[in-house]
Parts: C-alpha cells; structure tokens; sequence
C-alpha cells in the first residue's frame, strides 16, 4: 500500500539526477525525502507527479504503476508558486478543485471551508497578486488541498516561512496524515523538519543514503551522546568504559560519546555512584549529523556542502 | 476524449473569465466600440452636412422645378433651399460670393468654375424635363401620356466582371487584414497567458492534472473567443447602421464567399496561435514575450506582405499559387486569389487540408516544447535544446 519508488533513474543530458533511487511512503504518516540542495529531491517529485518521464525506474502506487487518474486525486504544492496573479484567492482554489476533477459546487464548498481552515476566509475575492507572500504559501496549499486528496506531495513547502507559519502547516500536514493520507514533502532544511517527518529517506547526489523511521534511526545510530553534570572531584568513574569518550568538557557539563553496544544508563549509574548527578541528558543524534554520517561528509563552515 | 475536453474547457473558461474582467480587455473593447461607432456615425454627420444645396433664381423657383428637385432629395438625401434674386446679374453674383450652390436665370444654368457635385446636373435635369413636358402637352398629348412618357427609365444597370470581382477582392482582402489586426493583440494576449503560467511556475501543477495540449488548445480557445467577441463588437454598428439605415454600401459579396472567409480566417487564427503559444512556452520571465514572439509576428507580417503583393499583381503565376497553398501564407493569401474566380477547386481543397493539418501537428510541436521547456529555467530556452530533448510524451 501507498507509494514505492522503484530504482529511479533520470539524466539532464549529460548530468545524472537521479542514479537509481527507491523508497516506499506509507499512509498514515509524514515522510520526509531529504537532501541537501541539488540532490535530486524536486526531479524525483516530479517524476512522480508525471511532469517528468523517467529514464529508469517506476513509481507505484497501491500496487500498480501510477496513471493520470491516480494523479488527479493527488495533490501537489511545487517548490516554487504557482498561482496565477490575477485571480481572486476563493476562485483560484476552485478552479484547481474542478482541474482535479469536482463538481463546481462541491469545489466552491470546499474551497471555502479549507479558506477557513487556513484564516483567509476573508480574502475570497481579493486578487492572489495583492496577499501577502505568507497568504499566497497557504493559498497554495490550499490549491493543492482542495480536492481532498490522498496522496499530498509538496515540495519545500517550508522554504522562507517563519515559525509560526512552520507551525502552522506542519499542524495541517499531520491532520492530514492521521486521517489516512499519503504526505510525502521534501526539505533541505533538515533538523527544521526533524521533529515533522516520521519516516524519511535521505538522497545525496541522486543516491538514497539512509531510509527508515526517524526515532529508529536516531536511536540506533552510534552518534548518542551521553550530557551528564556530576559532582565528582575526577573522571575515574570513567574507566569502567575505555569505549566511551569525552567529547568535551565545559563548566562540570560532560559531554560524552556512547558507541553501540553500550548502555547509557550503565554510564549514567556510574556517574551516580562517584558524586550527585546534577543534571544529565541523552543527545540523540540531529538529522543533519545523521546525513553527514551516511553521506560520508564532512561540515565545512558555510553549512552541508 | 471525454476527459480531455473537460479539461480543456476548464482551461478554457478560466482564460476567458480572467480576460473579460481584466482591465485591458474593458478599455479594448469600448475602444472598439467607440471606433466602430465612430466610423459609422462620422460619415453620416459630414456627409449630411454637405448635402444641403441652395438655388438662387430670379423671382419665385418655378413650381415644377422645386417639385423635383424636392422629390430627387428625397430619395438621394439632400435638402435644397430656394433664394430668390431680383435679376440675372444678382443671380451670378449669389453662385459667385458662394451663397447659392447653383444658379437659374431664364435659359442659363450658373455654377461655380469648379462644381463637380451632381447638385447642377439634377437642376439641368429638372428644366429639361419640365420644358419636354410642357412641350409634349403643347403638342396635344393628355396628361396621362406626358406622365407615361416621363416614367420611362433607363434600362437597370448591373455591374458584371469588374465591379463584381472588386466586391470578392475586398472580400478576400478583408480575411487578411482583420486576420493580420486579430492576431496582433490575439497573439500576445496567448503568449502572456502561456508566459505567464510558465514564469510563475503555475504549469507545473497543471502539468499534474493536464497534459500540455488541454493548456494550450484552453489557452487558443479562450482568447479565440474572446477576440470573436470583440470583432463583433467592432461588426455591430456597422450592421446596424446597414440594416436600420441603408446608407451604406456593402460590396456585393456572395454568401459563399463570405462563409468562405470566415473559414479562412479561423484556420489562420488557429494556425498562428499555436505558433504563438509555442514561442511563448520558450520564455523564463515574463518580460522577454515580446522579443519570443517576434519571429511568429515576422512570419506574420512577411506572409500579409506576400499575400497582398504577389498575389494581387498576379493571381495565377506560379509564386501566387504556392504562396496560397503553402501553410502559413494561405490564409492571406488563398482567399485573394480565390475572388480571381481562375483557382481551380482541388487547390483550395489541398490549401486548406495543408493548413488544417498544420495546425493539428503544431498543437503537437507546442504541447511538446511546452512540457520539456518546463524543465529548463533560469534561461531562455533555445528550441535547438527542447528538439534535441529527449521524446517525452
């Protein structure tokens, strides 16, 4: 059930896109498709959407590969806007609703409801031209939303919102998911989603390089680190584990490196046993450290590279 | 079939709401109307300020002469007005200084030296007529005869060859020069709107949903209309002014011919959109529409310059008639030469099959650059890189 992608491969004339990519998205929970910049992320959404033809590769869904009916019940937000400028806001949403295949009145409804849902149900005839950049991005997703879809597709959908708007779809997105759909987005912005995405699959130069649940993947990694603040006069408690490093050491706070095969609680009683813990922590690795692990990269300053 | 139509219409009506309500369209279009208003009502004004002549004449115009001249501006539209003057030499003096149009005086008929209205003619007329009936009656012929006798009229004139063709020419003169204005606001209202939805990136969702043929036959149909609308507009009061007043002349132009050239001017208007909506798919921004379509306005122009140079000088050379079968200039062309009366039918059939078959292959050509062009942003796409592309359906 849901989506599978099946060894995508897509090629610019001489540049590689996509290199054989595959993951599956299953209903019901958000996935992320994350990479840095230029990783192919967009190039497999649109393969999937059918605006682009794969050179490899297919895309199935429920079981079979998808066609232009399966699509028109899909609902898809692209990385840049597209909403035409002179429309007004309520007859935009409605017009994509009847593209999609709706009666005009049941799309007239929905598209007021759904302009509720997302605080411009007084925007309805106001000129898509004349909203502010953060009513055109939920505008937009309402577009995209109107139909009802049951697989939603979006892409970046949380590039340049600020807090409160993040907030805000990713409120809509999970209401969406739990209701049965399909959401699949991707984002650079890796750690911004860390806490959205309950699945994810991380491309890098066209390539999937780490696939799974998020808390699955966060725990099992090697990268846990223990954050422990004991009042203990040294650090011979330690030499109970000769696997466990110092990270770093700043004011009393510990920062301690915890491999695989290690417990962190065994540390921590450790700690216990040699002076007060003051205050402790597991750190479980970030998104981003996870990609530059399963990427094989290394952090230059100016950010993933 | 069904799907695809719906889809199109959709596309369609869209284009056709938003360019109704915008404000280009509302000023267009009563600028249209004010035209054609214009150019019907105009004429009528000056021409019925002119039609007012003055006879002078010595003592009280002759009761006959003022009957007829009376009765001819009746049903040729022109008021005359009647001054009288003590003698002859007042009589001269009155056309002279201008204040009489023409002048009677016993036998003599003065005019200005360079009258050429008909004003003078009708007044010879009117004396010659009521002097033959006068004599006719001094000759012993009863009233009744004088009557019979002077309601015999010339045989009926009807213009054939010449005249007729004139009538046809225009006809199919006309295809040219409202298809070449139609397609100069059509084409750029196709290229913005095509433009625009690939600037803002509104294509991409719609490819989702529609394939690039829906958006561009929508796109066609919707500023088709539109420009329908608007030629009726500026079509109205002239055919107002034709039905309610029956002062205009019309060429005489047989039915079929004009069915003819609508014909032509729609396989034209289709021609030349699908050229202008496939331009216009090249573009990244907004701004560079003008200089995208500027090889199909070329094309444009260059085939109206055929059309009305060769083919008129010579309808039936060999440069004429390729230039009325070839695609892009029959529309303009063929119809010219089709008033010649000397175009045998399999050529207007071949013209026409040739230009319909056209069009239905750059639906395709458009549709196909439309969709890989998408891909390529950041840069005017050059058409080498979308049919160098790889074939994506």
């Amino acid at each position: 059930m849901g989506l599978e992608i099946h060894d995508v491969a897509h090629s610019f004339g001489d540049r590689l896109a996509l290199d054989g990519v595959s993951f599956d998205v299953a209903p019901g929970v958000i996935t992320g498709l994350l990479g840095p910049n230029g990783a192919g992320k967009t190039t497999l959404l649109r393969i999937m959407l059918g605006v682009l033809s794969p050179d490899r590769g297919e895309v199935h869904y429920n079981g079979r590969p998808v066609g232009e009916q399966d699509r028109r019940r899909w609902g898809y937000m692209p990385q840049e806007r597209g909403l035409y400028p002179g429309m007004p806001a309520g007859d935009q949403v409605a017009h994509f609703g009847r593209l999609h295949g709706l009666s005009r009145r049941d799309a007239l409804s929905r598209a007021r409801a759904l302009l509720t849902e997302l605080g411009l149900e007084d925007r309805w005839s106001q000129r898509t031209d004349k909203l502010s950049g953060g009513m055109q991005q939920r505008l937009q997703l309402a577009t995209s939303l109107v139909h009802d879809p049951a697989v939603i597709v979006l892409d970046e959908p949380f590039a340049g919102l600020d807090p409160v708007a993040v907030a805000s779809l990713s409120e809509t997105l999970r209401q969406r998911a739990r209701n049965g759909c399909t959401v699949l987005f991707s984002s650079h912005q890796l750690d911004l989603v860390q806490d959205l995405c309950e699945d994810i699959a991380m491309v890098d130069r066209g390539r999937t390089v780490l696939l799974g649940s998020v808390a699955m993947l966060r725990a099992s990694s090697g990268r846990r680190q223990l954050r422990v603040h004991v009042e203990a006069p040294n650090h011979d408690w330690l030499l109970a584990f000769p696997d466990v490093t110092v990270v770093s050491e700043e004011a009393d706070d510990l920062r301690l490196a915890v491999p695989p095969g290690i417990e962190p609680l065994e540390v921590l009683d450790a700690a216990r046993a040699a002076g007060r813990v003051v205050d402790f922590g597991l750190d479980l690795p970030t998104l981003s450290q996870l990609f530059l692990a399963a990427a094989d990269r290394t952090l230059d300053p100016s950010g993933v590279r | 079939m069904g799907a695809w139509w719906r889809g199109t219409s959709l596309v369609a009506e869209r284009g056709l709401v938003e360019n109704v309500r915008s404000r280009s369209f509302k000023f267009l279009t009563g600028f249209l109307l004010l035209l054609s208003v214009a150019a019907v009502v105009i004429p009528q004004i000056l021409s019925e300020g002119s039609t007012a002549y003055t006879l002078a004449t010595t003592g009280k115009a002759p009761v006959g002469i003022v009957a007829a001249l009376n009765a001819a501006g009746k049903s040729a539209g022109f008021t005359v007005k009647y001054i009288s003057r003590v003698d002859e030499k007042a009589v001269r003096l009155a056309v002279r200084a201008g204040d009489a149009t023409s002048g009677l005086a016993g036998e003599t008929l003065y005019t200005k030296a360079r009258e050429t209205g008909t004003f003078p003619v009708l007044v010879a007329q009117a004396v010659v007529a009521l002097e033959t009936s006068r004599q006719l009656s001094d000759a012993g012929l009863s009233p009744r005869q004088v009557a019979d006798l002077q309601s015999i009229q010339p045989p009926k004139q009807i213009s054939v060859g010449q005249v007729d063709d004139e009538g046809r020419a225009g006809a199919g003169f006309a295809v040219g020069i409202v298809l070449y204005l139609a397609l100069t606001f059509a084409g750029s209202a196709i290229a913005t709107t095509v433009a625009t939805e690939k600037s803002t990136r509104i294509s991409e969702v719609l490819l989702a949903v529609l394939r690039p043929s829906q958006m561009i036959v929508g796109t066609v149909l919707a500023i088709g209309t539109i420009t329908l609308m608007q030629l009726l507009v500026l079509a109205a009061p002239l055919a107002v002014a034709v039905r309610v007043t029956d002062k205009i002349g019309l060429p005489a132009v047989a039915a079929g011919d004009i069915g003819l050239a609508v014909a032509w001017f729609v396989l034209g208007f289709v021609l030349y959109s699908f050229l202008f909506a496939g331009a216009a798919a090249l573009v990244d921004k907004i701004t560079e529409v003008s200089s995208a379509i500027l090889p199909v306005t070329m094309i444009l122009v260059v085939g109206y310059m055929l059309a009305v140079t060769i083919v008129m000088s010579d309808p039936s050379g060999g440069w004429s008639v390729a230039a009325s079968i070839f695609p892009f200039t029959a529309p303009m062309a063929m119809p010219i030469r089709w008033a010649s009366g000397q175009v045998p039918v399999w050529q207007l059939v071949l013209a026409m099959t040739l230009t319909a078959a056209t069009a239905m292959l750059l639906v395709s050509v458009a549709s196909s650059i439309y969709r890989r062009a998408l891909v390529i942003t950041g840069h005017r796409v050059r058409l080498r890189e979308v049919i160098s592309g790889r074939t994506v359906s």
